[in-house]
């Protein structure tokens, strides 16, 4: 098997060729951006017109489903929970190779659509702490909160700690979910599931900001 | 049992009454012995081609060379495998023979057709928000073979034959499914639009070279500006080209590249 080094062409890619180390399996097709932290980004990243906001309603329609997808799946696969405007994956929003890239206002004009309800929300914009500014950031959906609460919950309970009470900090860091999907998650967004599993009936919580506990039921 | 009725005249009426009704009884005897034969025979040959479409059925589903030969015999003795009545002078074998002959055969050829024309339908469907309405057959075939998204297994093995033949069997629709060539590149047109011939050019000339401008299409037509600009206009409008604005000067894109490789 031959190893290719890393500053060989695109055009030297063969069907056979990876790099056997501990970065990535890097895809055969030929067109694809090679990351070094291995997310299969879909061919139609290689597509130039893929970056520019298509005036035709009906194909722009269809481009933003593209990018919602693609968001969505680059967010769960590197456990994204939060996206700042001011601070993006590079890598997600443009393609080096063909040199184009998404214009931060046709950024916002994404995930604006990603945040609608008949579209997800797949994203949820943080209000921002300045009046009458826009917001920056937002938290991504790659599982809405109602699946996370789902989770969260089914783990309490398969772990018998129904009726115990969990500091936030033992539910994001603790080193009884270190395998879960939820680790490291946002803590405001972390709240935002555990609202849910108040409303739902299956959750209490305690005290404020970082002394916070919660109790399953 | 003929009811004899007494009037004025009717003697003469009731003895030829009962003639032409002997006769008929007569030629109603004729006419089911031979139906009987015919149905004795007919129902031989139906038992023999069920069992040679049951037999072979797996066959005529998973063996495209198979189904193309299947296909061309059906067409050699005048019977359509698709349609149930579509039948070409076959009136010798009996009036209604054609229907239950097309019948017997259908099951799996019927099935697979049908069955693939749906599939055509759909990824038409699907990807009509990003080509317009106007996709390669080879594309079809790919995302055929794919099967649905988010089920697994259902791919169909499909040649460019069966599409087409699949494809036929939808003009029924009101001929809303077209094949148009374009740059040597067949297409399904599943729009009811026709491309004019500037169009048709331009779509010809992305399909060969990828993507064009306007000054591409002034140079290499020998088209005025306003000329070009106008067909490129008319088929963004129709969502059938994509357009990238961070090269030099505008491109248009066929959509038919973007999914490919993958």
């Amino acid at each position: 098997m031959a190893a290719t080094s890393p500053e060989s062409s695109l055009s030297s890619f063969s069907t056979t060729a990876y790099t056997p180390s501990t970065t990535a399996y890097t895809p055969s097709t030929t067109t694809q951006a090679i990351s070094s932290s291995g997310f299969n980004f879909p061919t139609y990243t290689s597509f130039p017109p893929f970056y520019t906001l298509q005036p035709n309603l009906t194909t722009r329609t269809h481009q933003l489903e593209l990018w919602s997808t693609l968001i969505s799946s680059y967010c769960a696969y590197y456990r994204i929970f939060r996206l700042s405007l001011s601070s993006l994956p590079t890598d997600l929003f443009s393609n080096a190779n063909i040199h184009r890239s998404l214009k931060p206002g046709d950024v916002r004009t994404v995930l604006d659509h990603m945040s609608k309800p008949e579209n997800g929300p797949r994203i949820d914009w943080i209000p921002s702490t300045t009046r009458n500014e826009q917001s920056s950031s937002c938290y991504v959906y790659w599982k809405t909160p109602g699946e996370w609460a789902d989770a969260l919950h089914g783990w309490v309970d398969e772990t018998g700690q129904k009726g115990t009470v969990l500091t936030v900090y033992e539910l994001r860091e603790g080193d009884a979910v270190r395998s879960k999907e939820w680790r490291d998650m946002d803590e405001g967004m972390l709240r935002k599931v555990l609202n849910v599993l108040v409303k739902r009936g299956k959750a209490q919580i305690f005290g404020q900001e970082e002394n916070a506990g919660v109790k399953f039921f | 049992m003929s009811s004899t009725r007494r009037g004025v005249g009717l003697n003469a009426f009731s003895n030829a009454a009962i003639s032409s009704e002997q006769y008929a009884r007569h030629g109603q005897q004729l006419r089911s012995n031979h139906a009987e034969a015919l149905a004795n025979q007919l129902s031989v040959f139906q038992a023999a081609l069920h069992n040679f479409s049951l037999t072979h059925a797996k066959d005529i589903r998973s063996n495209p060379n198979f189904r193309a030969e299947f296909a061309r015999m059906c067409n050699a003795i005048g019977v359509d495998p698709l349609a149930g009545s579509n039948v070409k002078d076959i009136r010798g074998a009996g009036g209604g023979a054609g229907g239950v002959w097309a019948k017997m055969l259908g099951s799996s050829v019927n099935d697979f057709y049908f069955e693939l024309a749906v599939r055509v339908v759909e990824v038409c469907r699907e990807t009509r928000g990003e080509n317009g309405g106007m996709i390669a057959v080879s594309d079809v075939q790919k995302r055929v073979a794919k099967g649905r998204s988010g089920l697994v297994g259902g791919g169909m093995d499909a040649t460019e034959d069966d599409l087409l033949r699949a494809i036929e069997s939808l003009q029924p629709l009101g001929g809303m499914f077209k094949v148009q060539v374009l740059g040597g590149c067949k297409f399904i047109r599943s729009v009811p639009k026709e491309l004019n011939p500037d169009q048709a050019k331009v779509l010809e000339v992305i399909q060969i070279l990828g993507h064009v401008t306007v000054s591409m299409l002034q140079a290499n037509l020998d088209w005025e500006r306003a000329r070009a600009i106008t067909v490129i206009d008319d088929l963004v409008a129709d969502s059938l080209v994509w357009i990238d604005s961070q090269a030099e000067e505008p491109e248009f894109w066929s959509p038919g590249s973007m999914h490919e490789g993958g």
